[in-house]
């Protein structure tokens, strides 16, 4: 006691005023019963608070607290038996009726007398828990039983929340949730009233809540009948686009229902339960429904309908799977009518005269009877449809499946599949990119062309034999070259650039090399040009594209002919020039990709002929006979020595096609070796310039595939020898296994490798003392 | 409309007839008197905003009214422990007891 020792007083402390004798238990309870009773009955506002609480805590000061809380428990208890006969008892729903109003507005009147008789016992609690403050403070810790307002919880549930309270109360809670799934309108304030209730009251044995302990189970096992019974309903009623719509009104209404008036643990098994029973047991119908499944809305673009199925899907651990199994399927199918209206030209393959005089005309509109054309027109249409199909499954992807990306992952495999189904496929990419190149893209913006050409390249990023592309490109790009057909460098530059980056340096460098000699060749031209003003010029002025024979496609097929003296002096002259400039090499010249310009004079006028090379050797036979003089077949076979397929193809154009430069006897469409053919001096055109005969590019027939397959098979054999010396020289030994996965590997960017090829070339290579066998015969060894 | 009601005025009257005046909230740093004021259970305390202190004199409710004023300046966790002015000067011995009866009844 510092302060007091400052002070130096001795302090005296007065005890304090001792409760007299008067205090008696008995009055005490007395009073303070009576006014429970008045707080009860909602007359607080006359009582004295400290009144009451000093009786409460007398009673626990002199020890009498059991007597306090024993008794105030009785008084509660009593209390809610008094509400409940009073309030609930009376609107317990009269027997079943049949009106579905009736019977919810009985319930809602229950529910809600429960709701009053929950706050008239809580009001009265809270103002019992304020008065018997020092009780809870002091008595209930040492007596070890809970305070007022837990108790007046328990009492609660032990006298309201029974039955037949009880049942009477989730019935009710049932009835108004079935009444609104019905459509009607209910209060669902009163059910919220209640479920609160519910929600605060907890078992007296363990911690959950009433609600979680009657209720929830409750209406979830009458939400799985419900919805059990909906699913099979609505799939008879509706079609699919219906179905999903009311399935998702259904979860929309779910979810509202359980945000506003349930308690929100409810919500996932709820909706575990709707999505077992509307969804899961009729993935397949939904899909597989006819007239209105995933095939019709995907023919009819319902994207709206789409991304509901798609979102109603993903809920389910089965749903996505069988969406996925579903689109590959509808996209195989689609491509394999896309492939099978290509395949209808294949039957009717036909000569290729026809239509190359067709294409002499320089019009792209075929007519009907040429079905080359047609071909080639399937060709583009092909591409298109797939490019059509792509664009249409892209659409769908970005707008109805949110891009999903596993969805993405099989409609591109899809797409394989049936790309590579269609062997022709790269031939038929290679054409459409051939065809824009050459006319589709005139008068295009560099941006449009961009995309155009882009969209080509997704289909070809499909294609499994990259590396017949690339032959069928490359001889594409030989013809745009040589012809001049390309309608812009630029564009032949980009498209080169975009199949660098999807298949690398090596698929690009020959065709790249092509660029490049065309380069060098009019670099050359230009120094010839030079060489030629100061020397004297031959007659014919030629041009001169040198190959270098690796890089370009067509120096196997070299097919020469007799050139007359004129174009032999030309030719030599040009020798001569380059051969000075660089020694060594050797120029082999190649008629059948040359084209010349060369005047004609008829009867009514003079023309300018653009003929193909072979056609002007063939021209100039008849420059200096006389008119009406005949020249065989085999006489023109004789002087120019043009193998047969080559002359009759130039016949052909010269003399059946819409320019007829030569009268062919007797009349015809095809040329037979006994024909004989005269100059057509009458011949006569509107048109100044006349372009006879050019080498389109065209689909192939079936000897041509047949070919090109070979060759194909022959670089393929080539590469993967190749790849198996690059990778043991690396590795120096290596088990069979390995080594297979290995060049699968290395080879997947150009094709697919067949394994039993992989062994042959290994065996060959064995043979050849590349490599040996290892004791063990399931790995090799190199052989430097 | 919360620190409106916290700042009005509530009286709390001593057995011998001494009138405080002291703000609500400060009153209410006793869990007996903020009960007793609580507008919830609206007791007629509540409803007079006046507290009858029928068994404590003058002298006593004067001390307790200091010490709830006391705690609601400085117990806010502002100050640490042995910072805080020291309360215990202002107990007279001669209303010491008193004063403990009167903290447990009214829980301060």
């Amino acid at each position: 006691m510092a302060a007091a020792a400052r002070r130096g007083i001795k302090p005296k402390i007065k005890p304090p005023r001792k409760l007299g004798p008067e205090f008696s238990a008995e009055d005490t309870w007395a009073k303070l019963s009576r006014n429970i009773v008045e707080i009860q009955n909602h007359n607080a506002a006359n009582l004295s608070y400290e009144e009451n609480h000093r009786f409460a805590y007398n009673m626990v000061l002199y020890k009498h607290g059991e007597t306090l809380y024993k008794g105030t428990c009785q008084l509660i208890a009593n209390h809610l038996d008094k509400l409940a006969s009073e309030e609930i008892i009376p609107v317990f729903p009269a027997g079943s009726s049949d009106d579905p109003v009736q019977r919810s507005q009985a319930g809602e009147t229950l529910l809600k007398a429960l709701r009053k008789v929950w706050d008239d016992h809580i009001s009265s609690l809270s103002k019992l828990r304020d008065v018997l403050a020092y009780m809870d403070r002091v008595y209930t810790k040492t007596a070890n039983v809970p305070e007022i307002w837990d108790a007046g919880l328990q009492l609660f549930v032990k006298h309201i929340i029974k039955p037949p309270i009880e049942d009477h109360v989730i019935s009710a809670a049932l009835t108004q949730i079935q009444t609104e799934r019905d459509g009607y309108v209910i209060n669902r304030s009163a059910v919220k009233g209640c479920v609160d209730v519910l929600l605060q009251l907890h078992d007296p044995h363990d911690d959950s809540t009433i609600y979680k302990r009657d209720l929830e189970p409750a209406v979830l096992r009458e939400s799985e009948m419900f919805y059990k019974l909906e699913g099979e309903r609505l799939l008879e009623t509706c079609d699919a686009p219906e179905f999903l719509r009311r399935i998702e009104e259904r979860f929309t209404q779910e979810d509202s229902r359980v945000h506003h008036f349930l308690s929100s643990s409810t919500a996932a098994p709820l909706r575990r339960i709707m999505e077992e029973n509307l969804i899961s047991p009729h993935l397949s119908t939904i899909i597989s429904m006819p007239n209105s499944g995933l095939d019709v809305m995907i023919d009819l673009d319902k994207f709206d309908d789409l991304s509901r199925l798609y979102s109603l899907f993903i809920m389910v651990p089965a749903g996505l799977p069988s969406l996925k199994k579903a689109l590959r399927e509808t996209i195989v199918r689609r491509g394999k009518d896309i492939n099978a209206s290509g395949d209808i030209a294949d039957a009717e393959d036909m000569p290729e005269e026809e239509f190359e005089a067709n294409r002499a005309k320089g019009k792209a509109k075929a007519r009907p009877t040429n079905t080359g054309s047609q071909t080639l027109q399937l060709a583009l249409k092909w591409v298109q449809d797939v490019l059509d199909l792509k664009d249409k499954f892209d659409q769908l992807w970005s707008r109805s499946f949110r891009s999903d990306r596993e969805l993405e992952s099989s409609m591109n495999e899809a797409f394989e599949t049936f790309i590579n189904l269609n062997e022709k496929s790269p031939e038929f990419i290679s054409l459409s990119i051939d065809d824009n190149l050459k006319r589709g893209l005139k008068g295009k913006s560099d941006a449009e062309m961009d995309t155009i050409l882009d969209k080509t390249i997704t289909v070809f990023r499909y294609v499994t034999d990259k590396d017949v592309f690339e032959r069928y490109y490359k001889g594409h790009l030989a013809k745009r070259l040589l012809l001049g057909r390309s309608v812009s460098d630029d564009a032949e530059r980009g498209m080169l650039a975009k199949l660098k980056v999807e298949c690398g340096y090596q698929f690009t460098q020959k065709l790249e090399g092509m660029f490049h000699d065309m380069k060098i060749s009019a670099d050359t031209m230009q120094a010839y040009r030079a060489h030629l003003a100061k020397t004297t010029a031959p007659d014919v002025e030629i041009s001169v594209t040198v190959m270098t024979s690796t890089f370009w496609p067509m120096s196997h097929s070299a097919a020469t002919c007799t050139f007359p003296e004129m174009l032999i002096k030309a030719s030599k002259s040009f020798e001569q020039f380059y051969l000075s400039r660089h020694s060594g090499r050797r120029l082999t010249w190649q008629p059948s990709l040359g084209n010349a310009d060369v005047r004609v004079s008829f009867n009514s006028r003079k023309h300018d002929l653009n003929v193909s090379t072979f056609a002007l050797v063939i021209l100039l036979l008849f420059e200096d006979m006389p008119d009406g003089e005949f020249l065989t077949y085999e006489e023109i076979k004789a002087a120019t020595s043009i193998p047969d397929g080559e002359l009759q193809r130039n016949l052909q154009s010269l003399a059946c096609a819409k320019y007829k430069v030569l009268k062919k006897h007797p009349p015809g469409r095809d040329v037979n070796p006994t024909d004989s053919f005269s100059f057509n001096a009458d011949f006569s055109a509107p048109l100044q310039k006349i372009k006879i005969s050019t080498i389109a590019s065209r689909v192939e027939n079936n000897d041509e595939r047949k070919e090109t397959k070979d060759r194909i098979d022959e670089e393929r054999r080539h590469q993967t020898e190749a790849c198996i010396v690059r990778i043991m020289k690396d590795r120096k030994h290596m088990t069979h296994n390995d080594l297979i996965n290995e060049v699968t590997r290395q080879l997947a960017s150009r094709f697919q490798p067949d394994p039993l090829n992989i062994k042959k070339r290994i065996e060959g290579l064995i043979d050849r003392e590349y490599l040996e066998r290892c004791p063990d015969r399931k790995s090799y060894n190199y052989l430097a | 409309m919360s620190t409106d009601k916290d700042n009005d005025w509530v009286r709390l009257i001593s057995a011998d007839g001494y009138s405080f005046l002291v703000r609500r909230h400060v009153a209410c740093r006793s869990g007996t008197l903020k009960n007793m004021l609580s507008m919830e259970s609206s007791f007629s305390e509540a409803v007079s905003n006046t507290c009858t202190m029928k068994d404590e004199r003058g002298a006593v409710v004067e001390r307790l009214c200091e010490y709830l004023q006391f705690k609601a300046i400085y117990d806010n966790g502002s100050l640490k422990k042995e910072e805080l002015p020291d309360f215990t000067e202002r107990l007279a011995p001669e209303v010491a007891l008193e004063l403990l009866m009167a903290a447990d009844y009214y829980e301060c």
